[in-house]
């Protein structure tokens, strides 16, 4: 038995997401069972099926939470200050808001 | 039971409950004489009763299937068995003009019932519940493929929805059998007795439709059951043959629909109607 993970998606056009797991002998029985879990209730359109296995790992913390102040990577900040100057100088001119 | 079937989520007339006979007020629509209708009733009921039993039987495994997630996926199967049946009550119920699914599903001694005797088996173990529910997927697969066509288009209706989902309930089967006939000494031993044992009583699910010629000519049938029975013993033939399981008997023997039924069924019986012979008026 191995460890698959599944991904669905809810609507035509919605992100794959995490749906959760299961414990299969081989790659036919898991597509069944996904089924079962994750979408007999006609809740999903589409599901990916993933052996546990083939998954690449990262939780290296030196690389995903590096230890300085990384407040100014985010973009949040400066652009919405960048789209409040741009909005008000075009105020200023006249013109209508940005499409 | 619920259903997305309009006629049967519509509130029920109070005088349409607990099973007294009520009346509905829309009256009988068929197109077929009086002996064509009748054998249509006895086939909806035979087909419904299949349905209604084995779902019982099945969810039988539910908490004790070999992995928890056959576990789910069993008991899902024998929850679509289920919602077959209610259709095909309601089906009946509209052609009678009176009654609802839950009265004839649960109204009757177990002398009322028509399903096949291969139904009359208890769950036993795994390899036994996978041959049966292997050889009565497949017959069933081969009787709504005789329904797709059907001149009676509320069943032709009903039908196409029941065969999308029955083509899972092959999928998952024929993976099983294959599992169990190469899985081993003992799941192929089991298997294999499993099959010699139910193999003649399979036969019935194909058998014992009273009328089933004048249906095949009123088109309700494409094809007599005799006819509908050889196509799916033909088409398992080459899978039997390749994993060395046990082939069919020539042709069914004895009743195959009741009166007569095992005690098995007579304490599956008491189990299923349990609730409703203990308050036979009662409202969800």
């Amino acid at each position: 038995m191995q460890v698959y993970e599944v991904f669905r998606r809810e609507r035509e056009g919605g992100p794959m997401q995490h749906a959760g797991n299961l414990l299969a002998p081989d790659a036919e029985l898991a597509r069944h069972y996904a089924r079962e879990f994750y979408g007999r209730r006609q809740e999903s359109v589409r599901l990916w099926i993933v052996p546990r296995s083939a998954i690449l790992d990262l939780d290296d913390p030196d690389l995903l939470q590096p230890p300085f102040d990384r407040s100014f990577k985010k973009p949040a900040g400066y652009s919405t200050e960048i789209k409040a100057k741009l909005a008000a100088a075009r105020a200023r001119a006249g013109e209508g808001e940005v499409r | 039971m619920t259903t997305g079937e309009p006629a049967a989520t519509a509130p029920r007339a109070p005088e349409a409950l607990g099973g007294s006979g009520g009346t509905r007020s829309a009256p009988p629509v068929n197109q077929f004489d009086p002996e064509t209708t009748q054998a249509l009733k006895h086939l909806l009921l035979a087909t419904a009763d299949d349905e209604f039993v084995i779902g019982y039987w099945d969810s039988e495994w539910t908490g004790i299937a070999p992995v928890l997630e056959e576990d789910v996926a069993f008991a899902s199967l024998a929850q679509d068995e289920i919602g077959h049946a209610q259709a095909l009550y309601q089906l009946l119920a509209n052609l009678e003009g009176r009654g609802d699914p839950d009265t004839i599903a649960y109204g009757r001694p177990p002398e009322g019932y028509r399903h096949a005797r291969l139904l009359d088996h208890p769950r036993t173990d795994w390899a036994f519940s996978v041959a049966r529910r292997f050889l009565y997927d497949t017959a069933d697969a081969a009787r709504l493929d005789a329904l797709a066509g059907s001149s009676y288009e509320p069943l032709a209706g009903v039908v196409a929805k029941m065969r999308r989902e029955e083509r899972y309930h092959l999928l998952h089967m024929h993976a099983w059998v294959e599992r169990l006939a190469t899985g081993g000494e003992e799941p192929r031993a089991r298997l294999a007795a499993a099959l010699e044992r139910l193999w003649p009583d399979a036969l019935c699910v194909l058998d014992g439709i009273d009328g089933d010629g004048v249906l095949a000519e009123a088109g309700v049938l494409a094809e007599p059951m005799a006819a509908i029975r050889r196509r799916w013993l033909a088409g398992l033939a080459p899978e039997l043959a390749r994993l060395g399981l046990p082939a069919p008997p020539a042709a069914p023997t004895g009743a195959c629909r009741g009166p007569g039924r095992s005690d098995d069924f007579r304490w599956l019986w008491e189990q299923l109607t349990m609730v409703r012979r203990s308050d036979p008026e009662a409202v969800w």
